[in-house]
This record gives structure tokens, C-alpha cells and sequence, in this order.
């Protein structure tokens, strides 16, 4: 238990990491699905930047004081690249989705599939 | 799938991500190892190697130059992809346009005061990024976010016809092109590929122009998107 509180942040970040896998899993609605991928996304990032912080640290930046305690800047910087990459799978899957509805005239899985005689 | 099976598997996966979590460093602890080995070697580097002194921009613009051209790249395929995907599709008879609501006056009026004030930011923070809080990227959403708000209060017809054809396509892609000039730039005053020469006045114009172009090129990146995925 004290384990559990001493990584508070760590178990939020689980909390909404699954809330996005539950909705990605049970939705059958690809929009939905597609925003439960979003939320496992944003938690991933939550934690990126949670190892990078420091109590008491400054920003890592050379132009004002300097304190004995920086905070990381390598998870920002990695975090950049992953909310990049996150824009661009959203956007896709975005278009693929409008291409299903334009094809299929539904969005909702469980009709595609019936429609295909699964 | 069913959401008592899902339910089992998400609680397995909880217990799972918890029993590596809890095993980590706590959160904020100074000797944890995201703070040391690389980390502190950038930090140690300082301005003098990493050409910024925000020392993400620094991680961004030069330790990892070539990650971050990648990263550009990978946005830029997206838009790309976006717009074959949309483009190539038949027209089926059940696609007509949607009726669009015009936003309220009081909207698209806030919008357009505000707008200027928007695009002064976003260059703010893209100019600023090398020292404070900020970057190309930061300020390319920002500036993206304000074009895509404008397509919403004014209609898109009116924001997509602000660039046309050639100029659009070259904007687009400003930031992969600027990150190849700047990487060569590099290799023939430096011989390492994405090197930035010593400090100085043309460093920080490089840094700037990689900024610049970044941010810009981010904008216009979303805004396509935006603009290729409303066009339904």
C-alpha cells in the first residue's frame, strides 16, 4: 500500500491507460475506438514526463538561475516525438474511418462484420 | 468484445503495468535513472554542444537532430497519406455534403478579433523557443489551431483559398526541406550530419530558421489535414 501511495502519479497514469484499452476493447464504434487510443496515448505520455520531473527541479533551461536540480529534458523532447506521432496515426485512422463511412455508410464494427456474413 | 471479458483483460493488464510501476523510482526522485546516463550528459554538454539554451530544443534541434527529421517526416506522410486516402475513394450516392451550420455572428466575430493575436503568439513562441519555454512545435499547433478555428467561424473555402496551389505545396512541406538544407548545411561547415556550427550568430540563425520552419510547416501540416478530413 505505501508502495502504491508513493507512486501516486504512476497508478493515475494506469487508471487512464486502461480506461482508454476498456473503451478501445468494448466500443464497437471506430470513432470511439479510435478516441480510446488517444486516452492509452495520453497516459503513455503522462508517464514520459513524469520520469523526467524532479522535486524542486528547475526547467532546464541555461539562461536564468541555475539551481543544483534540473529536471530531465530528454522525456520532453522524446514526449515531442510521440505526441507527433500521435497526431499523425489519429489523422490517418481518421481518414480511413470517413473512407469506411463513404464505402459502407456505417462506422459501427459489429454491422461491417455482419456484412460480410461473420 | 464482451465488457466482462474486457473487463478481465484490462484488470490483468492493470495489475501487470502496476507491479513494474511500483518497482520504478518514485516520481521526482533526483537519482532516479531518467535523470542520469544520457540526460546528464546533455545537460553537462550545456549550450556550448547543443546549439540552445532550452535544453529541449537543444535534445531536439541537434543531439537528436536526425530523430527529429524523422519526426517531421512522419507528419508530413500523414498528410500525404490523408490525402491519398480521400482522394482516390468513388463517390457512393450516399455522400452528399452535410448541411453546414454557420457559427453564430458573435463566434466568427471573436474569431476573426482574435486571430492576429493568435498568429503573434505563435510566432512568439516559435522565435523564443531557443531560450524560453517553447519551439517549432509548440508554436506550429498554436498556429495551426488558429487556422483551423478560422476554416470553422469564416468556412473552409475562404481558409483554403488563402494559399494556393504551389505556394501551399511548398509550405507544406517547408519542414522536411529546411531540416535536409540545415543537415547539409551542417555536414559541409562541420562534417557531421545535422552539426551546428560554434556559437554564434549563424547558430542561432539556424536554430531560428529550423524553428521557423517547423512551426510553420506544422501549421499548415494540421491545417491541411483539417481541411482534406472537413471536406466531408
Amino acid at each position: 500500500m505505501d508502495a502504491l501511495l508513493a507512486h501516486l502519479d504512476y497508478v493515475a497514469v494506469t487508471i487512464v491507460f486502461c480506461t482508454g484499452l476498456y473503451i478501445l476493447l468494448v466500443r464497437q464504434n471506430l470513432l470511439k475506438k479510435l478516441i480510446g487510443l488517444n486516452i492509452m496515448e495520453t497516459a503513455v505520455f503522462a508517464f514520459i514526463v513524469t520520469t523526467g520531473m524532479v522535486d524542486d527541479g528547475d526547467p532546464p533551461l541555461l539562461t536564468g538561475e541555475l539551481g543544483p536540480l534540473f529536471a530531465s529534458p530528454l522525456p520532453h523532447a522524446l514526449v515531442l516525438t510521440g505526441i507527433v506521432v500521435a497526431v499523425s496515426v489519429t489523422s490517418l485512422a481518421l481518414a480511413l474511418i470517413v473512407r469506411v463511412h463513404r464505402e459502407h455508410g456505417t462506422i459501427e464494427l459489429d454491422e461491417l462484420l455482419d456484412r460480410d456474413g461473420r | 468484445m464482451r465488457p466482462a471479458i474486457a473487463a478481465l483483460v484490462v484488470g490483468l493488464v492493470a495489475l501487470v503495468l502496476l507491479a513494474g510501476l511500483i518497482a520504478l523510482p518514485e516520481p521526482g526522485a533526483p537519482d532516479s535513472p531518467a535523470q542520469r546516463h544520457v540526460s546528464a550528459e546533455y545537460i553537462d554538454g550545456g549550450s556550448q554542444a547543443g546549439g540552445a539554451a532550452n535544453l529541449v530544443t537543444a535534445v531536439l534541434l541537434n543531439y537528436r537532430g536526425l530523430d527529429t527529421f524523422g519526426e517531421v517526416l512522419v507528419i508530413f506522410s500523414a498528410l500525404v497519406a490523408v490525402l491519398v486516402v480521400l482522394a482516390s475513394a468513388p463517390q457512393t450516392g450516399s455522400a452528399q455534403p452535410a448541411q453546414r451550420l454557420a457559427p453564430s455572428p458573435v463566434v466568427a466575430f471573436i474569431v476573426r478579433l482574435m486571430a492576429p493575436f493568435m498568429a503573434a503568439f505563435a510566432a512568439f513562441v516559435m522565435i523564443s523557443g531557443a531560450h524560453l519555454p517553447g519551439g517549432g512545435f509548440q508554436g506550429g499547433v498554436v498556429l495551426g489551431a488558429m487556422t483551423i478555428l478560422l476554416a470553422v467561424a469564416m468556412g473552409r473555402d475562404r481558409v483554403a483559398r488563402m494559399l494556393r496551389g504551389g505556394a501551399r505545396f511548398w509550405v507544406r512541406a517547408a519542414a522536411p526541406l529546411v531540416f535536409a538544407l540545415v543537415a547539409l548545411i551542417g555536414w559541409a561547415s562541420t562534417g557531421w550530419w545535422f552539426g551546428l556550427p560554434g556559437p554564434g550568430p549563424f547558430r542561432d540563425a539556424l536554430v531560428l530558421a529550423l524553428d521557423i520552419a517547423i512551426g510553420v510547416g506544422g501549421a499548415a501540416v494540421l491545417a491541411g489535414i483539417f481541411l482534406a478530413l472537413s471536406r466531408e
